[in-house]
This record gives C-alpha cells, structure tokens and sequence, in this order.
C-alpha cells in the first residue's frame, strides 16, 4: 500500500469498488456488441479488404503500381512505416518508462497503449517486407546460415539494423504486454459462465495461464514485470533511433543528419501519445471507461505531447540551422526546397500541425478539453505522416544532381495500402477491445484505496 | 521335304563334342551355390546383416530411387549436328559490314553469337562512323513487322508466281518503266539498274528523303559537277556553320572526328566554331559562339557576311567577329550552310571560294557521293503518274507515300500506274499502296558494296541467314531482267577483278586506285538572297534519334531521349519562351513531376497540323519554331505508328524552313515523355569548365582543387575520409575518363549501352513516369542568367535566387555530361543493402548480384548520381511492354553474356563487366597481359570521338593512367568523398573572355 498526497487529482472517479472494477472491465468482453462496433468494424474491414488487394496487386504486378520513379525511391511505403513504428513507440513508453518512474497515471493507459503499440508494429512490419521488389526473398534480410556460399547479411545496412531493431522491439513488447495480461485473464475466465460459454472458458483458462492469485504468483509477476520494463526502456528509444539511421547515415541531403535519432525518438513518442489520444477519447466514451481514463490522464497525455512537440519544433529549427551552418550548398537547397519548392504545402503542414498547433495546449482550459484534445491528437497523427513524408520525399525529389529532379504522386495502390493499413490496425484494435481486458484492472486495483475519489475524499 | 540346312556353332560342335553336348544342357556353366545359401537354415540364420548395413541399403536404394526420379531439367535447344566451324557456342564471330540507308552511312564491325548479330560498332579502319540510329539498325533486323514474304494486293504468293507476273507484264506494258530508289552509291546496283534499264527502256530516278538538291545544283553551277563535297573540318580554324547541324545529322558523314580533332585542348588550339542557327541543334551546343537567328535573317547574315568579306559592306554587329576571323584564316576556314535553296549554297560556294578553303577545308576531287536525289525527277515522275505516262514503278529503299510533301498526288499517281511494286522490308506507307510488295533484305542479311567516295569503296555482307522468305532488291532486279544467277556471284565477279576479295570482305573496306573528279574553278552568279520574311517562321530539322523517319519502329530510338530537348516518343513544337510567352503558351509539370505542354493548330500555307504540342526551348530563335521530320508515321508497325505528327506535309518544294507560320492554340494538353525535367545546374559545380585561353595560362583552370577546412590546416578529401580503402595497387583497377571537352552528347553510347546490355524499353507512359531504364544517360545543362555573382549583386535572398536559377536563359550555353555509374570506391549504395547484393570488385568497379537483390531501393535513394534503375515491372516476358525483348524475333537481339533483369531487381552500368571478362580471359589464354586497347566498355567503344577512354590506371601504359593524372580531371561530387573509378575532364570552349 502507497501513500499519495491527498492534494493530487484522483486517477479513478466515482465510489469504485474492486467489484465494480472487475464489472466494468470483464463488461465488454462478456456483453453483445453495440451498433456503433459493428458499424467502425465494418468500415475497418471494408479498408482492411483494401488493403489485402492493393498489397496483392503489388505483389502479383511489381512495385511499378505505386507511383515511386528513378529518383524517388521510397515514398508512401516508408513513410507509412516511420509512422506505424513511432506511434508504436506510446505503449512501451508509457508502461515501461512510466512504470520504472512510478507514475500510477499510467494503469488506466497502458493495456490500450500497448495494444496499440503491438498493432501499429504489425502494421510497420508489413511496410518493410511489402516495399521489396521481391517480397518472396525478404528471407534473405534474415542471418539464416544458407547454402548459398559465403552469402551473409551486410551488417553495415541501417536496414538490416531495423530487421533487429523492430523484431526485438515486437518481441519485448509482445511478451511485456502479454505477462501483462495474465491476470486479467484470469479475472475474465473466472466470470465467464461455463455452462453458456464453454470454448470461452477455455480459451481464457489457456490464455491466462494457470494464474491463481497466490502472493507467489504475484510476486512473480511485479518482478518479471519490472524486468521487462528495464529491457523495454532502452528499447523505447532504441528503435526510433534506429529507425533514423535509415536516413542519418545515407550521403543523401536531408537525411544526413546526425540529430536524426532523439529527433525521431521526440516524435514517435509524440505520435504515439497522440494517437493513444485518439483511440482511447473514444474508448472511453464506447466502452464507458469515464471513471477510469479520466480528465486528469487526458491532460497529463497532453502534456507529453506539448513537450515532445516542443522538443520536434526545435529538432525542425536545429535542421534549418545546421543547414545554413554547414555553408554546404546542397544541404542548404534541401532546407530550403522543402519550405518553397514544390511540396511547401506538406512542409507547412508539418509545421502547422506539429509545433504550431501543440502550443494551444498551454491553456489548461484547452488541455482539459475533450473534443479539442481530439482534434489536436487527429492533427498531430497528420502532421506527424507529414513529418515522414517530408523528410523522406523532399530529400529525395531534389537531391544532388538536378538532371534527376523529379516529383512523386501516389496512386490508388499507394493510398489503398496505407488507408488499408490504418483500416487493419482498426480491425486488430476493435477486435482486442471486444475480447482482451481493455484496462489493466488487476493493477488498477492497487490504486484504488490510494488514488481512487472515494478514498481522496 | 527339302533338305534341312545344318548350322553348327563352333567347330568343336561339328566335331560332335561331347562337352558341347553337356553344356547344351546346362545354362551355367558352374553351378550356382544356391542351396548351399539358402537351403542351410543354421547358415542362413547365422550370416546377419546388421542393422547398420540395412539402413545403409535402405539408405542407397532410396537415393538411388530418387535420384532416377529426378528428371533433369529439359531445355529446348538444339545442338549443331554438325557444327559450323566457324562458329563456337559463348564465342562472338564480328564481320565487317557496311550501312547505307539513303540517310545514314557508316562502316561497322557486326558481332554475331551464335549466328545472331547482337551489336554494331565502329569499323576503326574507316572514320564513318555508326551513329545512334546505325548501332539502333541490328534490332530493326529483328522486327516483327517485317514482311515473311512476297504480297500482292495484301495477299501472300509466293515468289515464282510473282516474277512470273511481273516479267511478263513489264515486257508488255504500256507507258514508262520507273524504277525509283534512293541514292545508289553501290556501283553494283548501278550496273544492275543498267541492265535492267536496258531490257525495259525504263528510267532511274533518285530520291533522298531529305533533299539536298540546292547543294548539289549549285555545285554544278559553280564547280561543274553536281556532288557534295567532302570536308576537312580538322583543318579549319574558324567553323561558321548557318544551320548546317554537322553533328547531327546534316550530311550524315561522321563529322564527329574531324571537328574533335581540331579541338584538342592539349594542343594549346582549337577551331573557333561559330553557329548562326534557328533551331538548338547539336552542333549549335557544341558551338563557341551560338547567334540565334530567324531562318530569313540567317540568309542576311549570310548575304552580309559575302558583302563583308568582299569590302562592300559593313559587317553586321552580330557577325562582325565571324567576318574579322574568317578573314583572319583564309584556307584555314569554312563556312557551311543548311539551307537547300540553290542561289544560298551558290554564295556560300563563293564565299568559301573567297576564303580559299577549296582544296584546302573542302574537297571537290573527292566528293562524297551519299547524295544525289533529284527533285525535279521526282516531281516530274509524279506529274507523269498523275498523266498516266507511267506503266510500272518499282520503288526501293524509299518511302514516298510517307516522305513527300505532296504525298497525295503521289498516291494518287500510284493508282494510274497499272504495276506498283514496292521492295520495303514491311507493310509502310507506301507498300500498302502498291500491287506487290518483294520484300527486300535487311543490310544485315545482304550482300552489297557502297562506294561513298570515288577513292573507297566498302562491302556489307550477311551476318544472318535470312529470316523470312524476302530477296535482296538487286537480285529481284536481275530476276526480273532475266538473269538467273545470285547477287553473291555477280558482285563478287564484279569486285574480284579490282579488289582482293577476301581482304576487302574481312575489312569491310578498301581503298581504290585514286580517282578523282574534275572540277572547274568557281564560276557562278551570285545573286542576292536577302529576304524578309512575315510572321513566324519554322524550321524543320531531323530529330537525332528518328532522323529520316526510316526506322521509327525501332523502339531503341524511340526511346532514346533527343540530346537537346530530353524528350523521347514524341516530336514538337519547340519555342522560345518569349515567343510562347506572346501567344499564350506554356509548359508544365503534373504532380508526378511529368512535363505537359499547349497544343497548338499549326498552320502552313494550305497545310494544317492538328494538336501539335509545343516545348518551350531554350536557345531557340524568338519568333521561330522548330519540328522534327520523321515522326507521325502511320505503317511503320506497331512501336512506331502515331508517334508524333509528319512534318514532312509541311516541306513543301523540299523547303525546309518556312515563313508566315501561324499557330492556333487549342484545347487539350499533351503529354511530354522528358526524362529531364529540370534544365540548370543550380549554380552547383557539376560541369566544371574554363576557355582555352585561361587553360593555356593555368592547366588547372576552372578545376581547383577541393580541399577541406580541418584543424589540421586544409587537407585534400582522401585525408579526412573516414573510409577503410580497397587495396587498388595490385591487379586491375578500372577507371573511365570522360572529357567533357570531346563529348558531343551525339547519344551513341546510349544506344550501345542499350544494345550491350539488354536494358529495357519500358515506352512512353513509363517514360513519363521518370522511370527511364538507361544505364548510361547524358544529363545536358542550360545555362541561366541567374548566378551566384549575379544574385549578389542584385541583392537577392536564397529563395528568389534559386527560383531564378531554375529558368535557363534565352540563349543558353550548353553542356553535355555522361552519367553512368560512378563506380565509387566509396560506394554509398554498398554500405546500405541490407543483403550485400551490391559489392565493390578488387577491380574498381561496384557489383551488382541480380539474383541476390530483394528491392529496397535503398541503394538508389542513396545514390548522389541517381544512375540506379529499378525493375518497377517484369519488363521482359509481360505483354504490357510490346517491344522487343516480349517478342520472339526482338527477342533475338538480347545479348547471352548479359541477364536479363527480372522483376523487382535494381540494375545499372557494370563497366560492361561480361566485355572486362572476355578480355582477360583472352589475355589470360594467350599467356599475355591485358592489353590498353582491349579494355573497352560498349560506350567507349561507340564513342566516336573518344570522350571516353576506359582502361586499367594500374597499367603503366594505359591511356586512362595519363588522363587520371591530368589537371583536368575531377570527379562528380568530389566533396561527398565517394572516390568514383569514373571521372571527368574539364569542359574548355573556345571562347574570348
């Protein structure tokens, strides 16, 4: 039992019981599903349909669909894939980082937010293996010991450094998350009622593992949770990091740059929070989760938003800075051409949503704001593609020789794969939100006589 | 009964053996111990096989099994049953052979593999040589247009029934027998004419598709006889060329050499080369001094230059450094002119004649025999059609219906002409107007000889057996005069008499006993030709890469970008921006990046062209336009139909430049395929250059050296690199040197780029795309008003600065650089992929592992050079792409030392790695080292002016050692440290500063 001081903000509103905890967390993986579910599930499943065939198109037809060209090599797949993995970076953040600093904030958040993070890799996973030329060869990225000679991977290629770097990061996350769930499956094996809902007693009982509630199982537990949480701290940053030598360590303008990698981390982290912003201000309305993720965790979000936009703003300005600093003429072109050249439009829509619009979160009023809060986070996720987009594409439309400039325009296929993208990440999420334990409710309940209004009363 | 015959086996059974009588019942001769084996039950139980052996068995067998199972892979190819003896599958046969064309000549060496010729290159006994369109010719051979055989009103017969038919009818026909043809340059043919001639009392009249009857006529006024002269470029200082594009396509007589070989830096001279031309020609780009004029002005200029240079006039301000300087190197000068009006060339002949260039910078004695078509035949052989004078016509090696301006009277004519016969390769404009069509040879399955001057004369011979039951024009000829023996024998006897016939074959070429043609002094009136001229005016030109229009399905040369505009598959309209500015007409680029123009209504006289797009050109004369001759066919097969619109409806009377032009803008847009979309160097230091004179004063001019700020002071690249080096002391290391001074952007190392190394062509729609599939391209600069210097002085910020420097000028230096992959030392593509599919070779150059590559494209984003090309789609095999390599006979072309690249792989330049190999392997046989000029890569060998020298630099001797250590050379993007095995020479023009 922890002492809080009673002058902070309760993290669990209303007269909760442990009961009624359990009730309104085991609530929509027992009860029947809404409209409102099957309506997103079916637009989800609409895009996610998308999806499958523009990705079978690529692979049945070649890249060619897409509207990449001689000079630019990478558009819309690797800005995609940039984009999934940073908002894939809130959900071990949050329950990692916070965890280890001991913010209690965090246990209305993370189950969702890693839910998130799992699903936003797998989306980020599939960019990597779908951009190849030869899909069916993406083996060839792994160091499997082969007949093939003395063929061995190039352990120079940042690319290969993403192979490790998202694989280890999934794996953490995954086995985080899921240890995780474990009591919580417990929790909902125990309510399902055997005799209406056989297959899903058993299903829950193996998902779950066995768990008993002994104090040895939850000693367990807290260690192997603290455990991980220190493997998956450094991999918080360790991946973005990496993500960014894609770039930093390419001779290309505007990817040479050696701030790339707490640049990249600010924003994943801030795309990530966004985005945690915007799955979980309509959870909590859909699944009734108001007395749990409440104003007090929405603007806490926001905060870390406010300073990793902040921090993104200054990497922006630090960019512009080195570029006139460097006295290279080709640096300085590139700087420059993505603020007048051709795609100023996506440059200043970067801009806009990514340092200007955050800095509205310095009224309270504002960050205590829901609806607000919502669009905020819709244009942070936007302005944070663009980020991508900008980086990647404007470097590359216009690099070193001008005989090579051209331009780059997505096709239906582009769009198809990352609106697709976005519509299986829904289908993973609302499906998780229908049969996992939303809210790490068996960790909650540790706040409850600390944190809870009823005990700060 | 009969007697029974008695066969005995042996002598011992005649003899009644009795050990036979025993063997006879007893099949072994000893007996099997098989009781003793298995009828012992303890002996049987005792011997084991133990379980070890069992599983060996099992094992044995199963493999054994299995590998009779496998059946080995069947591969549908048919070995010699005899093999030819000259021919050994893997190794090329080359044969030296001719091209002629009626446009384009050259003497090439032809290589075969395997009874296939796959590449044309230069024939270096001769200086003709081949040009984009010649090294493009080996695919036209394998087009699947080309007819299989003899057609009659569009239906197939077969050859006798046809011969048959026409001897008798032009035994008997009423009205004259014409036999219309190009220029015939072989004196076989000649004679065959004759004959032919003979027997029917028919007439002989030559066409060339491009006239030049104004040349060649008042060369007869002035000189007596009516040839083109030949031209000593390499010994003219001074170069005053209106309009004449020399290295294009003006004469088509490889001036390449000559011009270069008077503009050798190191020699501390250059010719001095002016050009006063309307359209941006190659020639015009290459210039020292570049005036952009309107075509009636140019005839002024001329007019003033005539009058300047006798003294009876001022010089014009714009040529009056022309006139000081050619009258500064009188028989060291010449002055050239496109124009094909008679009274034009007649003063350019007096004015050269006042230069004494005449046997100094221009030889009457040898003429070059390339041209000789008369227009007056030609259109009094349309008016007698029309007439019904005509009975038969037999055309050769011309395309009337599709190249005359008055086409339709010619068409018309056809239809009085009661037998038409056509001896086109395929179904073209004029073939589907004609009775019969007997398809003549393609050069490369052809017997022939060509004599292009009087001192020389060459033989084409066949590299292929026929692929389609067609004959050679003059062995239809010879059929049809009945005569019964083969082209091979006439031609042969002909020859063997003057020439060593197996030398001259294996050369390709031999000199004659000097013949020389008389010629009179000037004597000729010249009149005046100023004129003044309403409107706007048009200059037709050949594009350099369609040229004629003969070969426009060809999808090699459709893909080849022009080295001026950049723009494939099309031809246009090309602008000034001023001119575009004042009638309402722009250009621009989608959000793909693909250029888009206006379309324009372009009037004519009576003629009109609907939906011409326009391209605004920089250095094109205000007031002007400019369109390429060749295009808009509508029977050349399947790449090259509606390609373009046919220009040559406008050249009305073989005029080629036209006034009181009105154009008409009209809804639509259109669709350029310009694989450079952006036209200036942005004020970057790609191109590096200086003038002659500040080379002479500093050989380092222009090219200083880089060097980097360090704590320790400045220090050159290779001492702040951070990079581990490659050991390139021991062995081979292979550089390429590129001068920038010699590189005329002519385009013939892209074809043979092309050609050598089967890349793709990927059409019009992909082109637009910017996915161009050349290894090798020539990025060609504009120069623009806005500089660094400039932007200072005015004051102006970065972002104005920079938009300014996007626009090129009005009138614009040029400059031409070869980009192929860099082969960096310090290769930023090899440190990124993920699967080591690209490598750096112990010899310098960068690998490239198709069948390890997955596709990132990482290693082309991260190309400074952007010389990566990735297969976007199966290009091969995929009925999207109906051009060659999806094409059983196209597919003929491909060349076996080379993979064709599949789906999804990244492809470029590999110094031509299969031609390195061979050459070691040669050396390597023959117990020698590597020789210097046996390291060629396809681009330098098509290289006709030796731009490109590749070669060993750790070979003491080599040419490319002493170019490395030059003070030109440099490296592209020296400061990103990439340490290229290819490197430049500093571009110097010949210009006062």
């Amino acid at each position: 039992m922890q002492k809080e001081s009673p002058i902070r903000e309760p993290l669990i509103l209303g007269n909760k019981s442990y009961h009624d905890i359990t009730v309104d967390v085991a609530k929509p993986v027992l009860a029947k599903a809404n409209k409102m579910w099957w309506i997103v599930f079916g637009i989800s499943l609409v895009l996610f349909v998308w999806w499958i065939l523009s990705v079978g198109y690529t692979i049945g037809t070649g890249i060619g669909v897409w509207g990449l060209n001689k000079t630019v090599g990478w558009a819309w797949d690797i800005t995609n894939f940039v984009w999934w993995v940073g908002i894939g970076h809130a959900g071990t953040l949050i329950s990692a980082v916070l965890l280890l600093f001991r913010q209690k904030w965090r246990l209305s958040i993370n189950r969702s937010a890693e839910a998130m993070t799992i699903f936003a890799v797998v989306q980020a996973a599939m960019f990597p293996l779908i951009h190849m030329g030869r899909p069916w060869l993406g083996y060839f990225v792994f160091p499997i010991p082969n007949n093939f000679g003395s063929l061995w991977v190039n352990f120079n290629s940042p690319l290969l450094w993403d192979v490790f770097a998202i694989s280890t990061y999934f794996s953490v996350s995954f086995v985080f998350w899921y240890v995780g769930l474990i009591p919580d499956f417990a929790m909902i094996r125990d309510k399902v009622n055997e005799k209406y809902w056989p297959l899903r007693k058993k299903i829950y009982s193996i998902l779950s593992f066995g768990w008993s509630g002994k104090a040895k199982d939850w000693q367990r537990f807290e260690e192997v949770s603290l455990v991980l949480a220190g493997l998956a701290t450094p991999l918080v940053f360790s991946v973005h990091s990496i993500v960014s030598f894609d770039f930093a360590t390419s001779v290309i303008p505007g990817w040479h740059t050696t701030i790339f990698p707490p640049y990249f981390v600010a924003g994943a982290v801030f795309s990530g929070f966004a985005m945690v912003q915007t799955l979980l201000l309509v959870m909590r309305k859909v699944v009734g989760l108001e007395a749990y993720i409440t104003i007090k965790h929405v603007e806490y979000m926001n905060i870390v938003i406010m300073l990793t936009g902040n921090l993104v703003g200054i990497a922006y300005l630090t960019e512009l800075f080195m570029a006139w600093y460097s006295g290279v003429e080709f640096e300085q072109y590139a700087f420059l051409n993505r603020a007048t050249g051709p795609y100023w439009w996506a440059y200043w829509s970067m801009m806009t949503c990514n340092v200007i619009s955050p800095q509205l979160m310095w009224f309270k009023k504002l960050r205590t704001n829901i609806v607000f809060t919502f669009i905020l986070a819709l244009f942070v996720n936007v302005g944070m593609w663009f980020e991508r987009f900008v980086i990647i594409v404007t470097s590359l439309h216009r690099d070193y020789l001008p005989s090579s400039w051209t331009m780059f325009s997505p096709t239906f296929v582009d769009i198809g794969i990352f609106v697709g993208s976005i519509g299986f990440f829904f289908v993973l999420f609302l499906l998780y939100s229908r049969t996992f334990p939303v809210i790490a409710q068996a960790e909650l309940k540790t706040i409850v006589k600390s944190s809870s209004e009823q005990y700060k009363k | 009964m009969t007697k029974q015959k008695k066969y005995w086996k042996g002598l011992a059974e005649l003899a009644n053996d009795p050990a036979i009588e025993n063997l006879k019942h007893n099949e072994f001769v000893e007996k099997i111990p098989v009781d003793d084996f298995l009828g012992d039950g303890e002996t049987l139980s005792n011997t084991s096989t133990s379980r070890r052996d069992f599983l060996k068995f099992l094992g044995f067998s199963t493999a054994a099994a299995t590998l009779a199972a496998c059946e080995t892979p069947v591969i549908k190819s048919i070995p010699y049953v005899i093999k030819p003896e000259e021919i050994t599958p893997g190794v090329a046969n080359w044969y030296a052979s001719t091209f002629y064309d009626g446009n384009d000549f050259a003497n090439v060496l032809v290589k075969t593999r395997e009874g296939r010729p796959i590449f044309i290159k230069p024939n270096d006994l001769s200086s003709a040589a081949p040009n984009a369109r010649v090294i493009s010719s080996v695919l036209s051979l394998y087009d699947s247009n080309r007819l299989k055989g003899v057609m009659k009103n569009g239906e197939s017969v077969s050859w006798s029934d046809a011969d048959t038919d026409i001897k008798d009818r032009l035994s008997s026909i009423d009205g004259d027998v014409v036999v219309l043809t190009n220029t015939i340059i072989s004196p076989t043919t000649k004679s065959l004419l004759n004959a032919f001639s003979k027997k029917y009392a028919a007439k002989h009249v030559q066409y060339d598709a491009i006239s030049h009857q104004g040349m060649l006529d008042a060369n007869k006024d002035s000189f007596g006889q009516r040839v083109l002269p030949s031209y000593h470029l390499d010994k003219a200082d001074v170069l005053v060329s209106f309009g004449a594009d020399f290295l294009g396509n003006w004469l088509n007589s490889s001036f390449e050499k000559q011009y270069i070989a008077n503009r050798n830096p190191k020699s501390g001279k250059m010719s001095r080369h002016f050009q006063i031309e309307t359209n941006m020609s190659l020639s015009g780009s290459n210039a020292d001094v570049r005036i952009p004029v309107k075509p009636s002005e140019k005839l002024n200029l001329i007019e003033n230059l005539y009058n300047a240079l006798k003294g009876n006039a001022p010089a014009n301000d714009k040529i009056k450094d022309i006139v000081s300087e050619l009258s500064a190197a009188k028989g060291k000068s010449l002055v050239i002119c496109d124009s094909n009006d008679k009274a034009v060339q007649i003063m350019v002949n007096a004015i050269n004649d006042m230069l004494g260039n005449y046997g100094k910078t221009i030889d009457l004695t040898q003429p070059s025999l390339l041209r000789a078509g008369d227009d007056n035949a030609v259109a009094q052989l349309v008016q007698d059609m029309n007439d019904g004078k005509v009975g038969a016509l037999i055309i050769s090696g011309v395309n009337p219906s599709y190249t005359l301006a008055n086409a339709e009277a010619f068409n018309e004519g056809l239809k009085k002409v009661s037998l038409t016969i056509s001896t086109a390769l395929s179904m073209d404009e004029t073939s589907t107007n004609v009775e019969y069509v007997c398809p003549d040879r393609h050069y490369l399955e052809s017997w022939g000889d060509a004599k292009a001057t009087l001192n020389q004369v060459a033989f084409t011979q066949p590299t292929i057996q026929p692929l389609f039951d067609s004959r050679q024009f003059q062995e239809s000829l010879m059929t049809w005069s009945g005569d019964d023996s083969d082209y091979y024998t006439y031609l042969k006897n002909y020859w063997r008499s003057k020439v060593s016939w197996s030398s001259s074959l294996h050369d390709g070429l031999v000199e004659l006993s000097s013949d020389s043609l008389s010629v009179s002094s000037f004597s000729a009136n010249v009149n005046s030709i100023s004129s003044q001229a309403n409107g706007l005016e048009l200059a037709l030109y050949q594009s350099n890469s369609i040229g004629d229009g003969s070969q426009s399905n060809n999808p090699w040369l459709q893909e080849l970008p022009d080295p001026i505009t950049r723009a494939c598959w099309d031809n246009y309209l090309t602008i000034s921006a001023t001119t575009a500015r004042e009638n309402g007409l722009t250009n621009w680029n989608i959000s793909d990046g693909a250029l888009n123009g206006d379309m324009v209504r372009l009037t004519v006289g009576d003629r009109v062209i609907e939906n011409v797009p326009v391209l605004i050109q920089p250095g094109q004369a205000i007031g002007t336009l400019g369109l390429a001759l060749g295009y808009g066919r509508t029977a050349a097969g399947k790449v090259g139909n509606g390609v373009g619109v046919n220009a040559y409806s406008l050249a009305i009377d073989n005029n080629y430049t036209l006034s009181d032009v009105k154009i008409e803008k009209v809804e639509g847009e259109h669709g350029f395929a310009s694989v450079q979309l952006h036209h200036t160097m942005m004020g970057r230091d790609l191109i590096k250059e200086t003038t002659l004179a500040e080379y002479i004063a500093d050989p380092k001019a222009g090219n200083p050296d880089l060097l980097f700020d360090t704590h320790k002071g400045k220090l050159f690249a290779d001492e702040v690199s951070l990079w581990k080096e490659f050991d390139h002391e021991t062995g081979h290391f292979w550089n390429l040197s590129i001068d920038l001074t010699s590189c005329i952007g002519c385009n013939a190392c892209v074809v043979a780029c092309h050609s050598e190394n089967n890349v793709p062509v990927v059409g019009k729609e992909e082109v637009r795309k910017s996915r161009d599939m050349h290894w090798l391209r020539i990025d060609r600069y504009f120069s623009s008003d806005m500089t660094e210097e400039v932007a200072e002085e005015q004051g102006l910020g970065a972002v104005s600065k920079y938009k300014a420097m996007e626009v090129p000028s009005e009138n614009p230096d040029v400059a031409f650089q070869p980009v192929m992959c860099q082969h960096c030392n310090h290769a930023p593509c090899e440190t990124v992929c993920p699967v080591a599919a690209t490598s750096h070779s112990a010899e310098g150059q960068n690998h490239m592992a198709y069948n390890r590559c997955v596709g990132t494209r990482y290693c082309a984003n991260n190309c400074p050079y952007k010389v990566r090309r990735f297969n976007w789609f199966d290009y091969a095999e995929n009925d999207a792409f109906d051009y060659n390599m999806n094409d059983d006979l196209g597919k003929m072309v491909l060349n076996p030392d080379v993979t064709v690249r599949v789906r999804g792989v990244m492809e470029k330049c590999s110094m031509c790695i299969q031609m390195i190999q061979k050459t070691k392997l040669d050396a390597k046989r023959d117990g020698r080292k590597v020789l210097d000029k046996d390291a060629q890569t396809a681009c330098s060998i098509a290289c006709p002016t030796n731009a490109l020298v590749f070669g060993d630099v750790n070979d003491e001797s080599s040419e490319v050692r002493t170019l490395k250590s030059d003070e030109r050379k440099y490296f592209l993007l020296e400061a990103i440290n990439t340490a290229p095995s290819v490197f430049y020479q500093t571009k110097i023009r010949n210009r006062k500063a």
